[in-house]
């Protein structure tokens, strides 16, 4: 409690401080090839490491510093990166990696396949995404630049698990030294293979990296360093940003501030970078409290709602609307599930067959609704908007604010909760980001972003694990097609929108990172087309 | 508006002592004659009069009295929900939404309206629990001095010490941003000044000769404070007051604005805080709460000025 009072504070005050203060790397920005990128950031991660932690705000640095076996294009097809080839065995039950042969870590030691045996490991032990590498029994080094990854079962999941911000490549020499992996010191002083070392970290307020000379791609990273200024006030970050004291300001969502930077001359905004993230904008349900526990009841919540008045009024038609679990974005996205058309009727008939009667007042029943703080645009603002609209069926929503994320993990993780707003990711493959929502083997009290509606369909687990080992690519679609169909039947989440994550870069740049994975992938191929104005 | 300052300000009087109770209604001029007991309601009757002299104090009451108005009626002649949306997000200003929707399609109307009722309870209620508290810390510190006083003035230190909006911050963070809560925590957080005016006024009546005699006459402890030294500290009290309800409705907005306001409960200050980061797409969500709360601390401030000059001995004399 004291921590997050504190850096909710903080973040209040810090980002006032920013306004104005001028940055002393923005001078040195050099024109043509090479030179700084100052990015401006509000997410803060807490270490660099990411084989142990989720999220965007460390996926970032951690993509920059270090490699993966294998990178993504933007049509979701893999490439090579560590790994110059890899095969999947015909019974699905081991992949070969034959890695590059001149990678070496920032610290000149050659990267072979004894660190990838390891990185592989510590991420199935320690990553939050449990079921990521779940199959994964161990790997085999027949030589320093082969290594083979055993499965218990096949795993096609797994190319999307090596992506760089799912597989970073750690040195066994660094990390190895039977220090607990999560408080390892070296997080935050991380060394990797990836095209820029890490410089320097004030917490809070900025990282630097660096241009590693001895990257395994010839003639890459261009650029010579980045700076990642964290910037709390989103205010701030936008007013930096207009002015080009930023080149480049990802993961914008709040639609006003798209709306703002393009029209900024010197500004290219693009869509572009965030398939893979595949980022959901929910109203999840407690489908094990009463009246929610009824799918009438969550069926007449959904047909009250109007998603098409919150996805293009509320939302400025920034963000496309969502039906189902699975992003639009993705290969496996199913569009024809049942759409819940916006239908009052219907909406007040269903909640009259679940035996919701309206009392004198025309009032059926009393619910709260919960958001995460901070993101109003995709988070309160719906929720206040589903008060206005269930009220029109005889619900009552009392919206409760959390003052802060923590507070707000606790109430919903601990089932302290009616219904709730919420964006959570798919992370590409549904094996990685979509299952843990849905699975009843997930149901795990206490976890936040596991399955917090306590929702429980044996069919879909039964699906969902088939779907897992599935090889044939066509076969496995049409399971997760029928996922899809059942969970958008069942409502445990009224699914309203994807996350509209926009990126905005200073127009010199060139290389711009309009992959599955976006800024959250190794930004090798970026450099100024034209110098930056100052 | 009469009666109730007449209430407040006729000192109760003193049934042993009569004569110099209503001397002491006009403390700082110790050198007054005693008047007699039937002149004792005169000097609110006199505050009144001085009060309607004064040009801005009655201005402020217009505007106060024209806003509570609103506030009490507004909601039976405007039945609009403010929570509910009507109509289009940031529709301007027009004949079906008269100050225009917000960023949800809220009418600016409605929200005014009913938030006034929010926006003005609060500051009441508010400015009521820091002149209970701030009086009570403050008689019992200034009237019996000694250990009593330094520990009261040390709690009160610590209070003051603590930059307020910040800790009402905390405390609504810790809470819950809920009305209530948030109320309690202006008053909890404010009530210092109160208490430091109110210590003087004691300190400075106690060892006057009148308090002296009713204490000779066998007048308790308690019966002094409420009866005697209280009713002839009340002057600078009621003015304290009045400009406390003006700064806690700045609290409440100043609170909204940061984030934590109640989200469930329309009010001036949430409409400009949750309003705030569309400004350039509806000035009208923002412009028209501010002015409102403009304007009710502008008339809290000129009726409080009013009273202070009513009551003022050295003015009234003149």
């Amino acid at each position: 409690m004291m921590l997050s009072k504190r850096s909710f504070l903080t973040g209040a005050l810090g980002g006032m401080a920013m306004i104005g203060m001028p940055f002393e790397t923005r001078a040195q920005s050099a024109g043509g090839r090479g030179g700084t990128l100052v990015v401006g950031s509000s997410q803060v991660p807490r270490h660099f490491n990411g084989a142990v932690q989720s999220g965007i705000a460390t996926a970032m640095p951690s993509t920059q510093i270090f490699a993966s076996p294998l990178r993504f294009d933007e049509n979701w097809k893999p490439q090579p990166y560590l790994a110059k080839s890899w095969e999947v065995a015909p019974d699905g039950l081991s992949v070969t990696l034959k890695l590059v042969d001149d990678a070496v870590f920032h610290d000149g030691k050659p990267v072979t396949s004894d660190d990838v045996a390891f990185s592989v490991m510590i991420i199935k032990e320690n990553h939050p995404f449990k079921t990521m590498l779940a199959a994964v029994d161990k790997v085999e080094t027949p030589d320093p630049k082969t290594a083979v990854i055993k499965l218990a079962h096949p795993h096609p999941a797994l190319l999307l698990a090596m992506s760089p911000a799912l597989m970073p490549i750690l040195p066994r020499h660094v990390y190895g030294d039977g220090q607990d992996i999560k408080t390892h010191p070296a997080n935050l002083k991380p060394i990797g293979s990836g095209p820029y070392k890490f410089v320097e970290y004030k917490q809070g307020d900025y990282y630097t990296l660096e241009k590693f000379e001895k990257f395994f791609i010839p003639g890459r990273p261009k650029l010579d360093k980045i700076v990642v200024r964290l910037i709390a006030d989103p205010n701030a970050l936008l007013v930096s940003t207009e002015r080009g004291e930023i080149h480049a300001a990802p993961f914008i969502t709040g639609v006003r501030d798209i709306e703002r930077l393009e029209k900024v001359q010197d500004l290219v905004v693009t869509e572009k970078g965030f398939a893979g993230i595949g980022a959901l904008n929910w109203l999840a349900f407690n489908t094990k409290k009463k009246p929610l526990d009824d799918v009438r009841v969550r069926q007449a919540i959904a047909y009250a709602a109007n998603r098409d008045f919150i996805v293009k009024k509320l939302m400025g038609g920034k963000a496309p609307p969502s039906t189902g679990p699975i992003a639009p974005g993705s290969p496996l996205y199913e569009a024809r599930v049942e759409q819940y058309k916006f239908d009052i009727e219907k909406s007040k008939k269903l909640l009259d067959e679940a035996g919701l009667k309206p009392n004198a007042d025309g009032v059926r029943a009393t619910m709260t609704i919960d958001y995460i703080p901070g993101g109003d645009e995709q988070q309160r603002n719906v929720a206040e908007y589903m008060r206005s609209a269930l009220k029109r069926v005889g619900l009552n929503l009392e919206v409760r604010a959390a003052p802060d994320f923590p507070t707000w993990a606790q109430r919903v993780s601990n089932y302290d909760f009616d219904m709730t707003m919420d964006t959570v990711y798919n992370w590409g493959d549904p094996v990685i980001g979509v299952d843990r929502t849905y699975l009843s083997s997930n149901i795990r009290k206490g976890i936040i972003w596991s399955n917090t509606q306590q929702y429980s369909n044996p069919k879909v687990d039964d699906i969902l694990a088939k779907a897992a080992v599935e090889t044939a690519p066509e076969k496995r679609k049409a399971l997760y097609s029928e996922f899809q169909k059942i969970v958008v039947e069942d409502v445990p989440i009224f699914f309203i929108n994807a996350t509209p994550y926009y990126n905005a870069f200073a127009k010199g740049l060139s290389g711009l990172p309009t992959t599955i994975w976006g800024v959250a992938s190794p930004l090798d191929e970026l450099y100024w087309a034209t110098a930056p104005k100052t | 508006m009469s009666t109730v300052e007449q209430t407040l300000i006729v000192a109760p009087t003193e049934p042993s002592d009569a004569g110099i109770t209503a001397n002491a209604a006009a403390p700082g001029t110790t050198s007054a004659p005693a008047q007699p007991v039937a002149k004792a309601a005169s000097p609110a009757r006199a505050a009144l009069r001085q009060f309607l002299r004064s040009p801005s104090g009655v201005a402020g009451a217009i505007m106060l009295l024209l806003l509570i108005l609103v506030a009490i009626l507004g909601p039976i002649l405007w039945p609009t929900d403010p929570l509910e949306i009507v109509g289009l997000p940031f529709a301007p200003p027009d004949p079906d939404a008269l100050l225009g929707t917000d960023y949800l399609g809220r009418d600016v109307l409605a929200g005014l309206i009913h938030g006034g009722r929010a926006t003005m309870t609060v500051g009441a209620v508010a400015a009521f629990i820091t002149i209970i508290i701030g009086v009570s810390v403050g008689a019992l510190s200034g009237f019996f001095g000694g250990w009593i006083d330094s520990l009261l003035v040390k709690i009160s230190e610590f209070f003051q010490v603590l930059p307020p909006l910040l800790f009402a911050m905390v405390l609504v963070t810790l809470f819950g941003p809920k009305l209530t809560t948030i109320t309690i925590a202006i008053g909890a957080v404010s009530w210092t000044p109160a208490a430091r005016l109110t210590r003087a006024e004691f300190m400075r009546l106690r060892d006057l000769d009148f308090i002296k005699a009713s204490r000779a006459a066998g007048a308790g402890n308690w019966h002094l404070i409420m009866r005697v030294v209280l009713p002839n500290a009340l002057p600078p009290i009621i003015v304290s007051a009045t400009l406390a309800i003006g700064v806690a409705i700045l609290f409440e907005g100043g609170l909204s604005f940061l984030g934590l306001g109640d989200p469930n409960t329309m009010s001036w200050g949430l409409m400009i805080g949750q309003n705030r980061n569309y400004v350039l797409d509806a000035w009208w969500a923002v412009t028209f709460p501010g002015a409102a709360i403009f304007l009710a601390v502008l008339a809290v401030s000129l009726v409080g000025d009013g009273i202070n000059d009513a009551v003022n001995p050295r003015l009234r004399r003149r």
